[in-house]
C-alpha cells in the first residue's frame, strides 16, 4: 500500500495525470452545462435481453450489480437490482423511484436505471442506464444472481528474467519482463517502465506491444523484451521492471514491482607481467673451502613491465657468500638483487658464488618477489642437492692450530735430532 | 768418578770400541738415536785405523772420535809397515788423547794378528807410559788358529812386543776359543765383541759404584799386577733359580771365561764382582765360593753390587801365572815363522833371488 501510493505521487504526474485532467475538464464541463440549466451526467444505456421462466431466470452483471429478471407468470415478470458481495453474497437493493416499469437505484455516486421495454413469454427487453458509473464490466448472466462473480481487485505479479545470470564485458543480455494478474479483477490501463539498470548499456526493445488489460488469469503473459550490453565488471541486482495499472471497479491506481534477477558480469582480465625464474649450478660436488656458483635467470614473459623485483637467495648454513654479479646489494651483510622495473620481454642473469665452509649435503633456495601491475607475486626457486666434502687440509681447520703443529714441531725436532745424531756417527 | 781412555786399534779394536760404545747406548740398534750412553765413569773411546772402510763401519761411536791415518798402499798384515806408519802419525793421535783431558786408566784394544792394530798398540801404550801415569791394560783377541801363518806369527810378535810395551796387564780374549758363539763369521765376530764389551762395561761399572763390599782402580791394579802379567775375564749371569755360588762358579768355567785357562791352577790373583737383587747375594754362599778359589789361587778382591730386582751377575778378572794355552799358540807361531821361512827360501831359490833379499832373512820375521 505504501509503495502503490508513492508511485501514486511519482507516476501520477506521467499518465494518469492526463487522464484525470481530462476527466475533470468533462466534469467541469458537464457541470457548466448544469449550472446553464440542463441536467447532463456521464451516463452508458445497455439494451439487452435477458431470459426467464416461471421457475428461473437470468441475469444482466454491470460492474458488481446484476439485474435480475424473475417470471412471476407469463409474460409478467419481476425486476430486482443486486450488489454483489465481496464475500459472496448478493444483496437485493432498493429503488428510489419507481413508475411505469421503470426503476432507479442510487447505488454509490451513481445511478442505476432499470426499464422494463417490453416482455414476452420467455424473456424481458430491458433498457439500463447506468449514470456517474464507470461500467469496467457487463456480462449476461445464465442462471441469474446467484451465477455471478464478484469482480475484485487486479493484482500483478511481475517478474523480470535474463538469459543468463553470469556474463562477460559486452555481452548481451535479453531481459524479459512478464506479468501475471493473480487478483480478482481484471488489471486495466497497464503501462510497463521497464526499469534499467545502471553499468548495463540499452541496445534495444525487442518487444514492447504489451496487452494494458490483463485479466485474471493463470500463467504468465509476455509483457516486454529488451536487451542490454555488460558495460562493467560485478554484480548486480537489476533494478525492477515497474507496472502501473489500474481497475475502474475500485476508483484506485496500482504499481507492482517486478523481481530482480542478479547478473554477475566478470572483471575484465588485466593485462599482467608473468616473470619465469631459473636457477642453475655450476657443481653438485665440492670440497669444503671450494667455490660453487648458482646463476639465476629471470625473464618476463609478458608485454607488461613487473615492478619491485626482488631477489634473495636464503642461504644455507654451510655456505658463505663470496661474490656475484654487480647487481648485487649487500643488505644486512646478505646478498640482494632489487630492480624497480623489468621490462617487457627483458632477461635478466645473476650469479651468486659462494664459499662452502662446513661439510653437509644443502640446497639454495631464492626467493622471487615482484608486482606484476595488479599484485604482489613471490615465487621460490630452489636448486639442486649440493654436497660439501671434507676438504685436503680440513683435519687443520677442525682443530686448534697447536693440535697439528705440536706433531709437525715434534717431527721436525725428533728430524732434527736423528740427522744431528747421525752426523755425529758419520764420516 | 773415573775417567776412563779406550783405545781400539785396526778393524778388530774398532769393532769392539763400537761395541762398548752400542752396549753403553744400551743395546738397541737405534739406540744412539734416543738414549744416552750409559757409563759410570767419563769414558773416550779413540778408534784409529788405516783402513777408512773399516772406521766408516763404526756406527755407535762418534765420527770425532775415529782417527783415521791415512796410508798410502794401507798395511796389509804386514807389521814393519804398520809399525813405520805409526811413527809416521803418532804425534796426530797423542795429540788427540791430550786433548781429551786427565785421565784416571786406559785400555787399547786390537787384535795380535793384523797389520795394524797388532803393530800400533805396544808402540802407542809404549808412547803413553811414557807421556802419562795413569795404568794401561791392553785387551787383545787372539786370532783363530786356522786363519794362516801370517796371523799366528805376527799374534806371537805382537804379544811379545805388548809384554815390553811396559803396559800394566795383558788382557786375553781368544776368537779360537770362543769361536762357537755365532754361525758365520760375522755374528761370531759380534757375538764375540759384545761379549768383550759387556765384560769391559760392567768393569768399569765395579770400579766406579759405590759397593756394598768395595773394589776400586787400586784393587784392580793389585789384581792385574800379579801373575806373568796376562790375565782374562769371567762373566756369568744367573737365571734366579741357581745360587750365586753356581753363577760365580759359571764365570770361571770355559763357558765365562774370554780365554782359555784352569784357573784353579794358573790363576794368580782374582776379582770377583758380584751384581743383583739383595735376595741373591747370599753373604755365606759367596765367601764359601771365593775361600775355595783364594785356597787354590793368591788373594781374591770380592765386590758387590746391590741392585734391587736384577738377576745376578758375575764379573771376574784373573790374573794368569802361567798359560798352556799360550804356549801353545807360541809354538805353533814358531812352526808359522819355519814354514814361512821355509816358503821364502823354496821361492829364492827357485827364483835365484837377488842377493840383498836372501841376505836380510834369518835376521828378521818372514812375511
Ligand atoms: N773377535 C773379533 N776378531 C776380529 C774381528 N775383526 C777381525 N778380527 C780378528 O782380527 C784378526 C785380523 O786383525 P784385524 O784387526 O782385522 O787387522 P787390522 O785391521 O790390520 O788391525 C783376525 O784374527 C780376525 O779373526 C772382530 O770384529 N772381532
Ligand atoms: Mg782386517
Amino acid at each position: 500500500m505504501h509503495e502503490r501510493s508513492n508511485y501514486c505521487v511519482i507516476e501520477g504526474i506521467s499518465k494518469l495525470k492526463k487522464n484525470r485532467i481530462v476527466g475533470y475538464s468533462l466534469l467541469l464541463f458537464f457541470f457548466l452545462i448544469l449550472l446553464t440549466g440542463s441536467v447532463s451526467a456521464e451516463s452508458k444505456t445497455i439494451n439487452t435481453e435477458i431470459s426467464a421462466s416461471s421457475t428461473s431466470g437470468d441475469g444482466y452483471q454491470i460492474n458488481n450489480y446484476v439485474v435480475q429478471i424473475t417470471f412471476i407468470r407469463e409474460s409478467r415478470a419481476i425486476i430486482d437490482l443486486y450488489e454483489l458481495k465481496e464475500s459472496g453474497d448478493s444483496i437485493k437493493l432498493d429503488f428510489t423511484t419507481f413508475s411505469d416499469q421503470v426503476a432507479t437505484y442510487k447505488v454509490g455516486e451513481g445511478t442505476i436505471v432499470v426499464k422494463e421495454v417490453n416482455t414476452t413469454t420467455s424473456k424481458t427487453l430491458v433498457e439500463i442506464i447506468v449514470t456517474d458509473i464507470t461500467v469496467e464490466y457487463q456480462k449476461y448472466i445464465d442462471g441469474g444472481v446467484d451465477r455471478a462473480i464478484y469482480i475484485g481487485e487486479p493484482s500483478l505479479e511481475l517478474s523480470k528474467e535474463v538469459d543468463k545470470t553470469s556474463a562477460n564485458i559486452g555481452d548481451t543480455i535479453r531481459v524479459t519482463i512478464k506479468a501475471i494478474n493473480s487478483g480478482s479483477g481484471t488489471a486495466q490501463r497497464i503501462s510497463i517502465d521497464p526499469g534499467f539498470t545502471p553499468g548495463f548499456t540499452f541496445k534495444s526493445t525487442i518487444y514492447s506491444t504489451y496487452p494494458t488489460e490483463l485479466p485474471v488469469g493463470t500463467s504468465y503473459t509476455q509483457m516486454y523484451i529488451y536487451e542490454v550490453e555488460a558495460a562493467k565488471g560485478g554484480t548486480f541486482t537489476l533494478s525492477p521492471a515497474i507496472a502501473t495499472y489500474s481497475s475502474s471497479v475500485f476508483e484506485d491506481d496500482y504499481t507492482a514491482p517486478s523481481t530482480r534477477p542478479t547478473v554477475t558480469v566478470a572483471e575484465e582480465a588485466i593485462e599482467t607481467s608473468n616473470l619465469s625464474f631459473t636457477i642453475s649450478q655450476d657443481k653438485t660436488e665440492l670440497k669444503r673451502n671450494e667455490k660453487i656458483t648458482f646463476t639465476i635467470n629471470v625473464e618476463n614473459l609478458k608485454d607488461v613491465p613487473a615492478s619491485m623485483i626482488k631477489i634473495t637467495p636464503i642461504i644455507p648454513n654451510n655456505l658463505t657468500y663470496h661474490s656475484g654479479s654487480e647487481d648485487i646489494d649487500m643488505i644486512n651483510e646478505k646478498p640482494i638483487i632489487q630492480k624497480s622495473i623489468f621490462g617487457s620481454r627483458y632477461e635478466g642473469e645473476y650469479k651468486f658464488t659462494f664459499k662452502a665452509d662446513k661439510v653437509g649435503a644443502n640446497i639454495l633456495t631464492v626467493k622471487l618477489t615482484y608486482n606484476n601491475g595488479v599484485e604482489d607475486i613471490s615465487q621460490e626457486v630452489t636448486s639442486d642437492m649440493f654436497y660439501v666434502e671434507r676438504g685436503k687440509y680440513d683435519f687443520m681447520a677442525e682443530y686448534p692450530i697447536y693440535v697439528y703443529i705440536t706433531p709437525v714441531i715434534i717431527i721436525i725436532a725428533i728430524a732434527g735430532w736423528l740427522h744431528w745424531r747421525r752426523s755425529q756417527f758419520r764420516m | 768418578m773415573l775417567n776412563v781412555l779406550m783405545v781400539g786399534a785396526g778393524q778388530c779394536g774398532n769393532r769392539i770400541l763400537d761395541a762398548v760404545n752400542r752396549e753403553a747406548f744400551g743395546g738397541g740398534k737405534f739406540s744412539k738415536y734416543y738414549s744416552r750412553q750409559k757409563f759410570p765413569s767419563r769414558v773416550e773411546t779413540i778408534a784409529v785405523n788405516t783402513a777408512i772402510n773399516d772406521l766408516k763401519e763404526m756406527h755407535y761411536t762418534k765420527a770425532k772420535d775415529r782417527i783415521h791415518i791415512p796410508n798410502l798402499h794401507g798395511v796389509g798384515a804386514n807389521r814393519i809397515v804398520g809399525k813405520q806408519c805409526f811413527i809416521d802419525n803418532k804425534d796426530l793421535i797423542m795429540r788427540n788423547i791430550s786433548e781429551r783431558g786427565e785421565f784416571d786408566v786406559g785400555f787399547v784394544i786390537t787384535s795380535t794378528s793384523g797389520g795394524t792394530g797388532s803393530s800400533f798398540s805396544p808402540l802407542l801404550i809404549k808412547e803413553l807410559k811414557g807421556k802419562y801415569d795413569f795404568p794401561i791394560y791392553s785387551v787383545v783377541v787372539l786370532p783363530f788358529r786356522e786363519e794362516g801363518t801370517i796371523y799366528l806369527q805376527n799374534s806371537a810378535f805382537c804379544l811379545k812386543e805388548m809384554y815390553d810395551s811396559g803396559a800394566d796387564g795383558i788382557i786375553l780374549a781368544d776368537n779360537q776359543f770362543l769361536k762357537d758363539v755365532g754361525g758365520d763369521i760375522k755374528s761370531a765376530y759380534d757375538g764375540i765383541n759384545n761379549m768383550v764389551a759387556e765384560r769391559l762395561l760392567f768393569l768399569l761399572e765395579a770400579l766406579d759404584s759405590e759397593m756394598m763390599m768395595v773394589t776400586d782402580l787400586g784393587d784392580f791394579q793389585t789384581v792385574m799386577s800379579g801373575g806373568a802379567g796376562f790375565a782374562t775375564i769371567g762373566f756369568a749371569k744367573g737365571d734366579g733359580s741357581n745360587t750365586i755360588r753356581s753363577v760365580i762358579h759359571d764365570s770361571l768355567s770355559p763357558s765365562g771365561l774370554l780365554f782359555s785357562s784352569n784357573v784353579f791352577e794358573e790363576g794368580s790373583r782374582a776379582m770377583i764382582i758380584m751384581r743383583g737383587d739383595r735376595k741373591y747375594m747370599s753373604i755365606d754362599d759367596i765367601s764359601s765360593e771365593i775361600d775355595k778359589l783364594a785356597s787354590h789361587i793368591g788373594h781374591v778382591f770380592k765386590g758387590v753390587i746391590v741392585r734391587n730386582g736384577e738377576l745376578p751377575k758375575v764379573l771376574s778378572v784373573l790374573t794368569l801365572e802361567s798359560t798352556s794355552e799360550l804356549e801353545n799358540l807360541y809354538a805353533l807361531a814358531v812352526e808359522a815363522i819355519q814354514i814361512e821361512k821355509d816358503k821364502r827360501e823354496r821361492m829364492d831359490i827357485r827364483k835365484e833371488a837377488d842377493a840383498t833379499f836372501s841376505m836380510i832373512e834369518g835376521l828378521e820375521p818372514q812375511y
